[in-house]
């Protein structure tokens, strides 16, 4: 994306009140971005052993756990569900679904059946994405709320699935969940958890490689299109099902291998660790952060995460600071902390930013009195 | 007929929308279809398109059933929509909706590009803008144009003359003429009904989801009946 073109939107997506032109960092040159990118990977994976970081961050816990889970899992599945709402503008209620496919998977085949973890992660995520794709042919012909509906549906039946099937351990779950081998000198421990961060972050990086391909691509450019206005999609010959299915898949895939990890990173599961409320805090994440733009999601999926571990020390008063930051943060950027530069126009254009999500306002939206500009 | 729609009925759940309408369009012809709200046009456009599929009846283009193909494979066989409401995409620019419009040819399109930009030079202006920052006209054009980028051989346009202001209106039927005259098919749908008929070759009236006259455009206009319904004259006489 060149300069002069996201200045364009920005402009032309502006709410009458002038805009500073913000510097845009897809317009500096490759090389400068990609040691940009390195140097933050590298920061991220220095993270735990900066001294000093985790008595700001995480002055009750572990910071190295807390940034495995639930920072840096939520993040894995706030980018994973980008795909489906971001991209794509469906909405999933349901998305914790996918998470509990893959831990169980993890689990089960590490503890009944003695595979390992990394033999045992491909697994989780196909699994999931046909979950994904078994949930999503009949229901994606739904729209907007329905489709949400039916998802939080099949979020529940999962886990009380899970509760009541006696070979997944019913509600006492799996335990003994194998951790992965060794890397080298990184050993995967209770304690030493380190090696989770590593893992998680280079399950984020793969993520969001993968997310920017898409994006970039032609099924991005479809995905673009339904998400603003499936009619009109279909009318130019995107077809939208398939290309629905496709993000449903890729998302849940995303949770699956997030699930995974968090089984072998507790090596013990229960029905309850999968409960409606993290589907919609995941969520969240992706719309407080700005759904669809990939370091917005992180940042709403690493807030999601950490301040409710920030304010534990106000104990049972946390849950009302987290909420009212959320509310804030929705009343004052209500098209997300990093608002991807589509987005702003789709939420001038008054379906909300949302695609599908957002109310049906758009038909009555478009008949506006005709200006004549000359 | 390039285009025809053979006794369709439409269903939304248990109420008909549509009850055996027939219409039909030939190469090189501009046909509209007027009618009051809910009358069924905007439904007709849609099984047109793939968007809404059929309880009874056959949809034909150029002699072949397309009735079962479904909506994203009609445009390959020609059949391009702009449908109501403008439908552009509002977050992508003038120049990305174009190329939407295009996503199912390969190749260059960039000659289309320009055949549009040269129909609608407002366009072209604005092709960097987001498309929900244009304006009403501005967006019509836009819709208009991206479905000339599938190259169709019938353009179906629902309501053109939707929220836009009579001097814009009239802009866009004109250039619609100038497209028809460019050698595309048009099926237009449209509750002004006088701009409509003043223009088309022939003309369609729908009522509750039935064809109740068919007849050229010239005839309706001057025919008592329509006038009193539709064009809004001639009860003083």
């Amino acid at each position: 994306m060149s300069t002069a073109l996201s200045k364009g939107r920005l402009k032309g997506a502006g709410s009458g009140r002038p805009r500073t032109p913000v510097p845009s960092f897809g317009g500096l040159p490759t090389p400068v971005r990609w040691v940009v990118y390195i140097a933050l990977v590298a920061l991220a994976a220095a993270l735990p052993s900066i001294p000093g970081v985790a008595d700001i961050m995480s002055p009750q816990n572990d910071w190295a756990s807390v940034l495995v889970f639930p920072i840096g899992l939520y993040i894995l599945m706030a980018l994973g569900l980008n795909v489906v709402v971001g991209y794509a503008g469906l909405l999933d209620l349901g998305y914790v679904a996918f998470f509990a496919i893959g831990a169980y998977t993890g689990a089960i085949l590490g503890s009944e059946y003695g595979w390992g973890f990394w033999e045992a992660l491909p697994v989780g995520i196909l699994l999931s994405m046909i979950a994904g794709l078994l949930l999503g042919t009949p229901t994606l012909r739904l729209r907007g709320d329905y489709l949400a509906i039916v998802t939080l549906g099949f979020g529940e039946i999962i886990r009380v699935t899970a509760n009541n099937t006696d070979w997944l351990g019913g509600p006492r779950g799996v335990t003994n969940v194998p951790r992965p081998p060794a890397i080298g000198d990184l050993t995967f421990g209770a304690l030493s958890t380190k090696p989770y961060w590593y893992l998680v972050l280079g399950l984020i990086v793969l993520v969001i490689i993968i997310g920017k391909r898409l994006e970039r691509s032609r099924v991005g450019r479809a995905w673009a299109a339904i998400r603003e206005d499936e009619d009109a999609a279909e009318l130019m010959g995107v077809p939208t099902l398939k290309f629905k299915l496709a993000s449903f898949a890729i998302g849940a895939g995303i949770a699956g291998a997030g699930g995974a990890v968090y089984a072998s990173r507790t090596t013990a599961i229960l029905p309850d660790n999968f409960p409606f409320v993290l589907s919609a805090l995941i969520l969240a994440a992706v719309v407080l952060g700005g759904s669809g733009n990939i370091a917005g999601v992180i940042l709403g999926a690493f807030l999601v995460a950490w301040l409710p571990e920030r304010f534990r020390e106000f104990q049972e008063f946390r849950q009302l600071f987290f909420g009212a930051a959320l509310v804030l943060i929705m009343l004052f950027r209500p098209q997300g902390l990093l608002p991807n530069a589509r987005r702003k126009a789709e939420l001038q254009e008054g379906s909300g930013g949302m695609g599908t999500l957002g109310a049906e306002v758009g038909a009555a939206a478009t008949q506006t009195v005709e200006v004549d500009k000359k | 007929m390039l285009l025809e729609i053979d006794d369709i009925s439409v269903y939304y759940g248990k109420i008909a929308a549509l009850k055996g309408v027939t219409v039909a369009v030939d190469e090189g012809e501009i046909v509209a279809l007027i009618g009051a709200n809910g009358a069924g046009k905007t439904t007709t456009l849609k099984t047109i398109s793939g968007l809404r599929s059929v309880a009874k009846g056959a949809v034909r283009l150029a002699g072949r059933d397309i009735t079962n193909v479904p909506g994203h494979e009609r445009v390959a066989l020609g059949l391009c929509q702009a449908p109501e409401g403008r439908g552009i995409f509002p977050g992508l620019t003038v120049l990305e909706n174009l190329h939407m419009g295009s996503y199912i040819r390969k190749g260059d399109v960039s000659a289309d590009v320009e055949r549009v930009f040269s129909l609608f030079p407002r366009l072209k202006e604005r092709q960097k803008q987001a498309g929900g920052t244009l304006s009403g006209g501005e967006q019509q054009m836009l819709a208009i144009g991206r479905a000339l980028m599938a190259q169709p051989k019938v353009l179906l346009l629902d309501e053109p003359s939707m929220g836009l202001a009579p001097k814009i209106i009239q802009q866009i039927f004109e250039i619609i003429q100038e497209i028809n005259e460019q050698g595309v098919t048009v099926l237009l749908v449209e509750q002004n009904a006088a701009q409509a008929l003043a223009l088309a070759h022939r003309a369609y009236v729908l009522e509750t989801g039935r064809v109740v006259r068919s007849a050229t455009g010239r005839e309706l206009l001057n025919d008592p009946s329509v006038r009193a319904a539709y064009l809004g004259g001639d009860i003083s006489h």
